[in-house]
């Protein structure tokens, strides 16, 4: 079991570094939300956004959000390996041979949220090219990125949930827009929720995105710590991972 | 005592659906395979050959009956049949971004194997893919792609291989490979192989065995001589301009049977080589359109048993009847 796991997990390592074009988009997409997205308010006055963002860098503010919102990305063209496997037949490979359905949906799902945790150093290194500083202890960073993780595990584990007991390319894809959209928008990510109306802002008080964000910013900002927020986030983690392993285990179907 | 067989079902059926919309893709299969033989699976295209690999190899569940792969149930062992079988698929797949070494690999990891080294190696001198063995296999060729594929299927030394229409879509000379291929892989390695195909001539020249599956059904099994022998005539195919007289044929001597088949008649013959010159006497030569004769064959077994050709499937003969009424028009 643990082999089948290894050779699935370096599977969908390897067909993503090998991908060069896969590689830059996985790291140039986040470095471009900085770019043009952070930039939009270059100039607005710093005591504006002090007000509205509690840091007169936005890029400050915004990069713990978009880190974020790349985790929900990354689950979702995670997921696209498992419809791209079944077309090209190599579901039906791994699936006469002794392994089982639920570890091929944990090899994708750890594959997916290890992609994921690639973007995190070019995202911090892009930061720091656009003046945001890290005051950042071990500990602080480590319980940063393990929010991230369990984010990235959580949205894989769903996605794959999605596409696992379809037969069809195209449904998965539209079903995982349609959840992205309105999972992003309505989360702290971008912009502060207290300015959502309040059917936004009861959204964005359970989206996990909203946790993962508040939890980096309070890092990077150096607000006080809602370390529940990372309790949060691994029930998530654990949550998805059940109903993807249990779905998976199901009706995960092969073509 | 005898050995069990490497494959055996007992009324096997596969239903794809439920209700009215429902497909019954195999119906109660009644097969048994003698370990280390070729066995074929000959059959037009949707006669249920895929589907019998896929519910073999545990990708389909089974509707109804029993099967045995090596020895372990279909439906309650599925993994240990899966650890004792390989597979060859009709379209070739493997892990393009991989090198033919790393395909090896994953297959190892996927099969649980330790020490796989030296059987991998063994098996990349044997398909002469040694040399190439780092190369990504998306620069290979489409021999070696099957090769490899085919290295992969014995990795962890398996009892019984599936080989699903190996040679589709193959030019001559790679499927002329790859027969040497399985048979001598089936020399060498001791292994059960069952292949499906719909050309006549791989049966023919492959297998031991072949079971003639149609429509979900297993209508005939036995060695090619011997499934060759059940036909004990020749078949002559006529086509004339108008008609024929179906009894004046039926009582020329040494025709078995008259049986119409389109715009075509099948004749029954014990002896092609007496029945023309009676033929040619009763219908004028210039009423004939086309005549063929056929000695026993598979394809021959095939028609004799359903009345159609392996290759004639439904959109083939509504071609051939635009054609001949393309004809009439023109006449």
């Amino acid at each position: 079991m643990r082999s089948q796991f290894w050779g699935l997990f370096v599977r969908e390592i390897l067909r993503t570094f090998r991908n060069p074009f896969v590689l830059l988009i996985t790291v140039v997409q986040p470095f471009m939300w900085l770019a043009f997205f952070g930039s939009s308010f270059g100039n607005v006055s710093p005591v504006y956004l002090k007000g509205l963002f509690g840091t007169t860098n936005y890029i400050e503010f915004l990069l713990p959000g978009v880190l974020s919102t790349s985790m929900l990305s990354v689950g979702m063209f995670g997921s696209m390996s498992t419809i791209q496997d079944k077309r090209f037949g190599f579901m039906k490979r791994i699936l006469i041979t002794p392994t089982s359905k639920e570890i091929i949906f944990l090899s994708k799902a750890l594959g997916s949220a290890t992609r994921g945790l690639v973007q995190i150093p070019v995202m911090v290194v892009a930061a720091v090219a656009f003046g945001v500083s890290f005051g950042l202890s071990p500990l602080e960073w480590a319980a940063w990125i393990a929010g991230l993780f369990c984010l990235a595990i959580g949205f894989s584990s769903l996605f794959l949930a999605i596409t696992a007991p379809s037969t069809d390319w195209q449904t998965p894809g539209v079903v995982s827009n349609f959840i992205t959209m309105p999972l992003m928008f309505a989360s702290a990510s971008m912009f502060s929720s207290s300015q959502f109306p309040a059917w936004m802002q009861a959204i964005s008080n359970v989206n996990p995105i909203t946790f993962s964000a508040l939890l980096g910013r309070s890092f990077v900002l150096g607000r006080p710590i809602p370390w529940e927020y990372l309790g949060y986030l691994a029930v998530f983690a654990v949550g998805m991972l059940a109903i993807g392993y249990f779905v998976s285990a199901r009706w995960l179907r092969v073509e | 005592m005898t050995d069990p067989p490497a494959i055996e079902l007992r009324g096997l059926s596969k239903r794809y659906g439920s209700g009215e919309g429902s497909v019954l893709a195999l119906d109660r299969v009644n097969l048994s395979i003698t370990k280390g033989t070729v066995f074929g699976l000959l059959g037009p295209n949707g006669a249920g050959k895929t589907t019998l690999i896929k519910v073999l190899t545990g990708i389909s569940d089974v509707t109804e009956g029993e099967g045995s792969v090596a020895g372990f149930d279909i439906r309650r062992q599925s993994l240990e049949v899966r650890a004792r079988i390989g597979w060859v698929a009709a379209e070739v797949i493997l892990d393009d971004d991989f090198s033919g070494w790393e395909n090896l690999w994953l297959q190892a990891k996927l099969q649980s194997l330790t020490g796989w080294e030296d059987r991998a190696h063994q098996l990349l001198d044997y398909f002469s893919l040694a040399d190439r063995a780092k190369d990504k296999v998306g620069h290979y060729s489409t021999g070696m792609r099957k090769k490899l594929e085919i290295a992969l299927a014995l990795l962890h030394q398996p009892s019984v291989i599936f080989m699903d229409e190996p040679t589709i879509g193959l030019d001559v000379g790679t499927r002329r490979m790859l027969w040497d291929i399985v048979t001598g892989i089936h020399r060498e390695f001791g292994v059960t192989v069952l292949l499906t195909t719909h050309y006549i001539e791989e049966a023919d020249a492959l297998c031991d065995r072949v079971a003639i599956i149609d429509e979900g059904r297993i209508i005939a099994e036995g060695s090619p001589s011997e499934l060759k022998a059940r036909v004990k005539a020749d078949l002559v195919q006529l086509e004339t301009s108008d008609g024929v007289d179906v009894r004046a044929l039926s009582d020329l001597p040494g025709v078995q049977e008259v049986r119409s088949q389109g715009n075509e008649w099948v004749i029954r013959v014990a002896s092609s080589e007496e029945f023309l010159p009676r033929l040619f006497a009763r219908v004028p030569t210039d009423h004939i359109r086309r005549i063929s004769v056929e000695k026993p064959s598979l394809e021959t077994v095939f028609l004799d048993l359903t009345g159609r050709r392996i290759g004639q499937d439904e959109p083939m003969r509504d071609v051939r009847k635009f054609y001949m009424q393309m004809r009439r028009a023109r006449q």
